[in-house]
């Protein structure tokens, strides 16, 4: 500002005070270009004395600017949201107490409820309460008028009523000014200043504009009017507002911050209490429930030892006041079960011994002793955690109970933050940026799925964009800034909030995507930061292909299983699992387990839960794996620098695995308060997005040096720290884990047939796909029966008759394309009387012609018509009814049809099926295979490691994973069995072509042998697709 | 002759050897009569080279037809014509059409070069581009290919009175009557080749007596000429389903039979056939064998007028000449009137006998087609321009017509021509006329926060699209933006100066204090303004209202990237 230039109001700018009352963050998606965080810190920077922080009718980001409130030493942070009606009338409501901030979330909720996800619509008679104990600042338009519609407010607000006045810079200060203070008088209303703050420092302007381009769909080209005329939404310096407003304006927002008494403190969570029944306090019921858990738990009566840990958890649960909680997830958990319904916990708190006698977990405590101690601890004031998994394809039962049960005003889902990732972001400015669609692709795509998440410029040049052109520049600078911008808002995967009273009151509820689904407008962590609980009702397929298999095997032979009952610790289960023959079963099936188990060699449950545990990128990223295998093997002296240590690390032989042992570490050796444990965990949660461990390294380093630590060891607990960041594992996770391993692999063992009718039944599950899991029930001695109209039912059932060992019978929903309706007709209507032909079975079911078509080519009725193409000539000529021509059989020649040949089979029955069970594919060829010199899997095993070999076999994974640097393991199938390549980095790229088009692919490269594990290094990848014709094999990438 | 004898106006879709204009003065010879009318590719017609007057036919050793009352199709099929229709080629680059299939991008077509890196039809180009990073991408162009098609209709319409499009790939030629005249098939064959390859396309030719056997044939890619209906059968049956283009679920399903060529389809029953396949593919097979008759349409060069009046002696009364321009009017009248159409612009090409000749180009802000409105702006324009010598000849061109139905649309939406604006039209023609084009212009507003860029001219007649500065105006969804849009467009324009300067001047400041003409007062202000960050013009400017020692209302800025120097900007009325 230029002295003498503009009117320069006489004050002392240098004590001028100001609260500013009209914020927006990026929470108002599209619209404000700030963190709530960054406000906060600016805020507190400029010296303001309040800053109100007013989403866009929501409360998205209260919560975080609340933390850095705290943190930062704001002075007062107010709650408060920006509301524009159908009339186009704009108000910024701020809560002035509890009762102000209940009635504003009631508003939001009632906005929000009212129209589809993503908006709000909100009318005058939408404030029939008048939002009592809410200061309300009318916004008025460029017209400065308040229309007649909207008078309503004069009334409806009396006495907490103010004009905003908001000079942005447009050049019209003096007569807007002069226009409102008319306005104000006319109205009897006060005039305050504000600032429509979109951004934290001016720097965002073009964000800003960038985010309204993408909002309007235009490129800034387009955008001329919609943009802002100019950067003035930003925090401004007090000396600058000074400049700008009138005394008594500024004076005005310090008068209603004054008046504003609320703090995100006060919200108080109170559980449901109609599960405590009459004359019961939480107390007394909970230990009634665990004291007859018990009982049936150990029916000859529990052990001292277990007596006293209940009591002693009990004890504490009382102290902390958890009782509703754990009441809470009993009462889902024995729903579920009494729909039947498998269902399993896990979490700190899941593996306590209340909750094995609650049944919430069948973790025997006493098969995890060392698992105890780690129970919610009295210190860290850390609410309890408990996620349930259920059956994935029943967890809908159970959301759908608990709304029911506690109303959808007291039970909603927590929302899940989608933000803003370098390629969405890189999409969406590009496209602002005007940049072409081929461009964006040829940008985005550099941004592959094994990358990691930053840009930089190598990336640009690959994309052959020059990194040093104006727009190139623009876009990057622009897109590092989008990216963890918040995008919309999403559900949680099953994070639940249950609360006593109406949850409306703690943070409004909005609809979410999915019909019949509402979220709050707070995500997980803003629970636990305000020390909200809730419960995880997660869907697990695991446990829908055990269930499963419980049912098959009790309907087949009576037996009963349960989790708790499957016969624990079977050495030939470990045998099994030793030898890496785990196709199928949960968590230790994927390559990088496999390749692990042999050398691992888990004899006994608590080496599952390692197991589970260390094959994750967290312990390989910190390098704590080979530690391991070392002193598991006896290779290296088990050794720790101090007994405080040892204590922590001693049941993973002194290296660290699991998160809560990361935790301890640092509370015994480096000096954390748990307190602060707890805020390293967190922190090691959000580093990657965030950033924000440097602080605790310092610590962590300088505290362990104090107490005597090498460097070297502090430095290598460091490391592990970061690389949990995103993965880290928590032992109590792995123990509930382990138990469904364990289970799995008995049954796989035990029960093959069922086990594996129980997954292609729960498919799509898991690593690998129906045709991998037949191909290794029939290596194990299984018969498969093929798919017939006359034998099959809907789901893969089991046949007993001639053998006392059940056989698989494949079911009519492995052929792709076959309604559900039309297969389960086909079974029903079939009762015990066999269809004779085409048409028969079209007029008992009525099923379509297209249900008929897939029939025929999945061979299913080759009982009653020959093979697959006389099928489909029988089928093309059946003719639907019409009401005035029933169907009549006609007759008509049938023409000569070549019988199918068994490649032509072999392309069906994957194309239809996706399996076989006729001779596998390059069995077929392996004639032309073995020319070549290639050796078959089987083979491999029989030879001598180091020597160079040719392999050649269908392609069923790639993987990339993040840890490995560069490196891609590939999966080759043949009729023996599988291979296992790696390919480094160098030949991936020379070849990339072979890598990522080859469907059969040939390998030139070296043995290697490892004890039972087989690896081929590739060197030289030949390309042999066209020897399969047009087999329709496609592998499955995985991360 | 008559003179109506000698200027003539004809359709015709190839044109047999016009002379050339510049070798008949001097010889004096008849005026050819005619013609005319060229594609717009052919254009112009009159310096094409003429192909000798007579054709000695060499004793062929192929395939001449002994009688011609039989048909002989010869298809040419474009394989790789959306790769190949797209002008950018950069030899020996790397090349891939895309396609956006619901909203997914995915390859078209491959040159060699992509294709031996592994770029198939189908993969995505996230794929394409991983494998070949420096591959060339271009989006699928279809007006573009049917362009080349036409283009390459016209050019082979050399060969034959007959050819049909058949869109999108194939040209289908008759080829019977050409066989003598192009002494056999196998020199045509060649002339064809090797004429598409020099522009740049690759051809697959087949020969067969039936339209559809032979655009199977080529597509099959088996170059064969078959002139007997006799063999037709046996090439036929050999052929795989996918070369017929015949709906995918009908081909799968007969490939889920084991039916996979066409002798296999003629060997099941024609009634099952028929019920299961539809009497569509049984009437296609009929067709092609010959059994049944399969008429096709002719492609005609898009008509673009084109004529020229002799005037036997040099002349230099302007009377006469503008006679003589009313009557190639009126033909142009005719001409359009039959075709419903009509041009926006026309050109008279006056010709001399020993100078260039002269060009008179007339636009009109209106589509139009009335003989008067031509000729009014003829006479302004003619009167003002001097002729370099008599003219011998006066040739009349349209310019590429639009339907009138299109035309009337535009109207439609072009609210600035009311009837009342007709007339405000027709002063722009005039003014246009006398004092040449670009003199008289448009200022449009232009939505945008800097003033620089805030207002454009426009030239009125012509092709330019008015609404290009309003982008997606149509657009329902951004009407409420749009409105808003003019509210402030309105607002803004009363605080800016009517007289801006092209380029802001710098202004002497003493102590931050701008000077023009002495000491500057603000009088309003600051209006600051912040935008354009995104192309290279971006601005940080406050704009104040400024009164000068003699009473004179400025519009200055200090600009706040640049040592916060001031400027002017403009002047208040």
């Amino acid at each position: 500002m230029q002295p003498g230039i503009c009117t320069v109001f006489l004050v002392n700018t240098m004590t001028v005070e100001y609260a500013e009352l009209h914020t927006l963050s990026n929470f108002t998606f599209l619209r404000g270009a700030s963190h709530p965080e960054e406000l906060v810190q600016r805020a507190v920077e400029q010296g303001y004395s309040a800053l109100a922080l007013t989403d866009e009718c929501s409360v998205s980001g209260v919560v975080r600017a609340h933390m850095a409130a705290k943190e930062a030493g704001l002075k007062k942070l107010i709650i408060g949201s920006e509301i524009q009606l159908v009339t186009g009338l704009k108000l910024v409501v701020l809560a002035q107490n509890r009762r102000g901030y209940t009635s504003l979330c009631e508003l939001i909720s009632r906005g929000r409820r009212a129209a589809e996800k993503g908006c709000y619509v909100l009318a005058a008679t939408d404030f029939q309460n008048a939002l009592p104990d809410c200061l309300v600042l009318w916004v008025p338009d460029n017209q400065l008028i308040l229309g007649a519609e909207d008078s309503w407010i004069l009334d409806a607000f009396a006495g907490r009523l103010w004009i905003a006045v908001e000079l942005l810079a447009d050049g019209l200060h003096r007569q807007r000014l002069e226009r409102l203070r008319v306005l104000g008088e006319t109205l009897d209303l006060p005039l305050v200043a504000s600032g429509d703050v979109h951004m934290h420092y001016r720097a965002r302007r073009a964000l800003q504009d960038t985010l309204t381009a993408i909002r309007e769909g235009l490129t800034l080209e387009q955008a001329g009017f919609v943009l802002y005329p100019n950067g003035e939404r930003y925090l401004r310096s007090r000396a600058v507002i000074a400049s700008i407003y009138p005394a008594a304006l500024l004076q005005e927002t310090l008068k209603i911050a004054g008046l504003i008494d609320f703090s995100l403190d006060e919200l108080r969570y109170e559980y449901p209490d109609e599960l405590v029944p009459e004359g019961k306090t939480p107390t007394t019921y909970l230990r009634q429930l665990s004291e007859q858990g018990m009982q049936s738990r150990w029916p000859q009566g529990a052990s001292k030892k277990v007596i006293e840990l209940i009591e002693h958890e009990l004890e504490l649960i009382q102290e902390l006041q958890y009782e509703a909680y754990f009441l809470t997830v009993h009462d889902i958990v024995v729903f579920a079960r009494g729909q039947g319904i498998l269902c399993q916990g896990r979490g700190s708190a899941a593996n306590s011994a209340v909750c094995f006698c609650l049944g919430i977990t069948e973790v025997d405590p006493a098969r995890m002793s060392t698992l105890v101690e780690r129970f919610i601890s009295k210190e860290r004031n850390e609410p309890p955690d408990i996620d349930v998994d259920f059956e994935h394809e029943r967890r809908e039962e159970v959301i759908q109970y608990i709304y029911k049960k506690y109303g959808r005003d007291r039970a909603a889902l927590a929302a899940t933050v989608v933000t803003y990732r370098p390629r969405s972001a890189l999409r969406d400015v590009g496209k602002a940026l005007g940049l072409s669609g081929l461009q964006v692709d040829r940008l985005a795509r550099s941004m592959q799925w094994w990358d990691g998440s930053e840009v930089d410029d190598s990336r640009v040049l690959e994309a052959g964009l020059d990194p040093g052109s104006p727009t190139i520049k623009r876009l990057l600078w622009l897109v590092r800034q989008l990216v963890g911008f918040p995008r919309h808002l999403s559900q949680h995967v099953g994070g639940f909030v249950i609360a006593n009273g109406p949850l409306a009151e703690l943070v409004p509820v909005e609809n979410a995507s999915m019909k019949d689904r509402t979220v709050i407008q707070w995500e997980k962590n803003d629970l636990e930061d305000l020390g909200l609980l809730k419960v995880d009702v997660l869907g697990l397929g695991i446990l829908t292909a055990i269930r499963r298999s419980f049912d098959l095997i009790k309907s087949y032979s009576g037996r009963q299983y349960t989790l708790a009952t499957v016969p624990a610790e079977d050495p030939l289960v470990y045998d099994m699992i030793c030898d890496a023959d785990t196709m199928g079963v949960f968590q230790i099936e994927s390559r990088a387990q496999m390749a692990m188990l042999p050398r691992l060699k888990p004899r006994c449950y608590y080496d599952l839960v390692i197991e589970v545990a260390i094959i994750r990128p967290g312990p390989i990223q910190g390098d704590m794996v080979h530690p391991y295998l070392r002193r598991r093997n006896g290779e290296e002296a088990v050794t720790y620098p101090s007994e405080e240590v040892q204590e922590v690390l001693q049941r993973t032989l002194g290296v660290p695995i699991f998160q809560e042992q990361v935790m301890k570490l640092a509370v015994v050796a480096a000096g954390f308060t748990p307190g602060e444990a707890d805020q390293l965990r967190r922190a090691m949660a959000a580093w990657k997005r965030r950033g924000g461990l440097e602080p605790f390294e310092e610590r962590l380093i300088s505290g362990m040096r104090e107490r005597g630590y090498a460097e070297d060891f502090s430095r290598q607990i460091f490391k592990q720290i970061k690389g949990f960041g995103e993965y880290g594992f928590p032992e109590s996770h792995a123990a509930s884990f382990a138990l469904l391993v364990y289970v799995s692999c008995w049954l796989k063992y035990h029960e093959p047939a069922a086990y594996t009718c129980a997954l292609l039944n729960s498919q799509p599950m898991g690593f690998y796909s129906a045709s991998q899991l037949t191909q290794d029930l029939r290596r194990h001695g299984t018969e498969v029966r093929d798919v017939d109209v006359n034998q099959s039912n809907w789901d893969c059932s089991l046949e007993t008759h001639d053998t006392d060992r059940p056989t698989l019978r494949l079911g009519l929903r492995q052929i792709k394309g076959l309604s559900e309706s039309a297969g389960q007709r086909i079974a029903e209507k079939r009762g015990a009387l066999p269809y004779a032909s085409v048409d028969e079975l079209r007029e008992r079911t009525g099923i379509k012609h297209a249900d008929l078509n897939v029939l025929a080519t999945s061979g299913a009725l080759a009982a009653l018509t020959g093979h697959r193409h006389k099928a489909r000539w029988a089928v093309a000529g059946v003719e639907e009814p019409t009401p005035l021509f029933p169907s009549k059989s006609r007759y008509e020649a049938t023409p000569m049809l070549k019988k199918p040949t068994e490649g032509q089979n072999i392309v069906a029955d994957y194309k239809s099926l996706g399996l076989t069970l006729g001779r596998h594919p390059l069995a077929v060829i392996r004639n032309r295979l073995a020319a070549y010199g290639y050796v078959t899997a089987g083979e491999l095993k029989t030879l001598s490691g180091g020597r160079s070999i040719r392999v050649a076999g269908i392609v069923i994974t790639k993987q990339r994973p993040g840890t490995a640097s560069g490196v891609t393991f590939v999966t080759l199938e043949d009729e023996s069995g599988y291979i296992n390549l790696i390919i480094w980095k160098k030949i991936a790229e020379q070849q990339r072509n072979e890598l990522l088009n080859a469907r059969l692919m040939g390998v030139e490269g070296e043995l290697q042998i490892e004890g039972k594990v087989v690896h081929v290094i590739a060197r030289r990848l030949i390309d042999h697709s066209e020897m399969l014709g047009d087999l329709l094999l496609r592998s499955r990438n995985f991360r | 002759m008559s003179s109506s004898e000698k200027t003539s106006a004809v359709l015709q879709g190839a044109s047999p050897t016009p002379p050339a204009l510049k070798h008949r003065s001097a010889a004096r010879q008849p005026v050819q009569q005619s013609l005319a009318l060229s594609s717009p590719d052919q254009l112009p017609a009159d310096v094409r080279e003429p192909l000798p007057a007579e054709i000695t036919v060499p004793p062929s050793r192929t395939l001449v037809r002994a009688s011609i009352k039989e048909h002989l199709w010869l298809c040419i099929y474009l394989p790789a014509l959306p790769l190949e229709a797209l002008t950018d080629r950069k030899p020996g680059t790397a090349r891939a059409v895309v396609e956006d299939v619901q909203g997914i991008r995915r390859i078209l077509l491959a040159n060699d070069k992509a294709f031996a890196a592994g770029i198939r039809a189908d993969l995505s180009v996230n794929a394409a581009l991983s494998l070949l990073p420096d591959l060339n991408l271009e989006v699928r162009n279809p007006q573009q290919e049917e362009r080349a098609l036409k283009s390459l209709a016209s050019w082979a319409e050399q060969f034959t009175s007959f050819v049909s499009i058949e869109a999108p790939s194939v040209l289908l030629l008759e080829v019977a009557g050409s066989l003598r005249l192009f002494a056999g098939m196998q020199t045509l064959w060649q002339r064809i080749v090797s004429g598409f390859g020099q522009q740049g396309f690759t051809a697959n030719l087949a020969l067969a007596p039936t339209p559809l056997a032979s655009i199977w044939l080529a597509k099959s890619g088996r170059e064969v000429c078959i002139d007997d209906h006799a063999h037709l059968n046996g090439h036929l049956s050999a052929l795989p389903l996918h070369c017929l283009g015949w709906p995918v679920s009908v081909t799968e399903s007969l490939c889920s039979m084991g039916i996979t060529s066409v002798g296999d389809c003629l060997r099941l029953p024609r009634e099952g056939f028929a019920r299961r396949f539809g009497a569509e593919s049984l009437l296609q097979l009929d067709r092609a064998l010959g059994r049944l008759p399969d008429p096709r349409v002719s492609y005609r060069s898009v008509a673009r007028f084109c004529a020229l009046h002799d005037l036997e002696e040099e002349q230099s009364d302007r009377e006469l000449l503008l006679h003589a321009c009313r009557e190639l009017l009126l033909k142009l009248e005719r001409f359009l009137l039959v075709r419903q159409m009509q041009v926006q612009r026309v050109q008279f090409r006056f010709f001399h006998l020993r100078v260039e000749a002269t060009d008179l180009v007339l636009g009109s802000v209106q589509a139009g087609r009335s003989v008067a409105q031509w000729f009014e702006l003829l006479s302004i324009k003619l009167e003002r321009t001097t002729l370099p010598e008599p003219v011998i000849a006066i040739r009349l061109r349209g310019g590429p017509g639009q339907l009138l139905s299109i035309a009337t649309d535009n109207l439609l939406f072009n609210t600035s021509v009311k009837p009342r604006d007709a007339s405000i039209a027709r002063l722009v023609e005039r003014l246009n006329a006398r004092m040449g084009d670009a003199c008289v212009r448009g200022v449009t507003t232009v939505a945008e926060h800097r003033p620089q860029y805030a207002w454009r001219s426009d030239g009125l007649s012509g092709d330019a699209p008015r609404c290009a500065a309003m982008p997606g105006f149509w657009n329902e969804r951004q009407v409420p933006a749009l409105l808003q849009e003019i509210r402030q467009t309105n607002n803004l324009l009363l605080r800016r100066p009517l007289w801006m300067l092209a380029n802001a001047r710098p202004l002497a400041s003493e102590q931050g204090h701008p000077f023009y003409q002495g000491r500057l007062t603000v009088v309003d202000g600051p209006e600051r303004l912040e935008s354009g960050w995104w192309d290279d013009d971006g601005i940080a400017r406050d704009y104040f209202v400024a009164l000068t020692a003699k009473g004179v209302y400025l519009w200055i800025y200090q600009d706040r990237s640049k040592n916060a120097a001031w400027y002017l900007h403009g002047f208040f009325g």
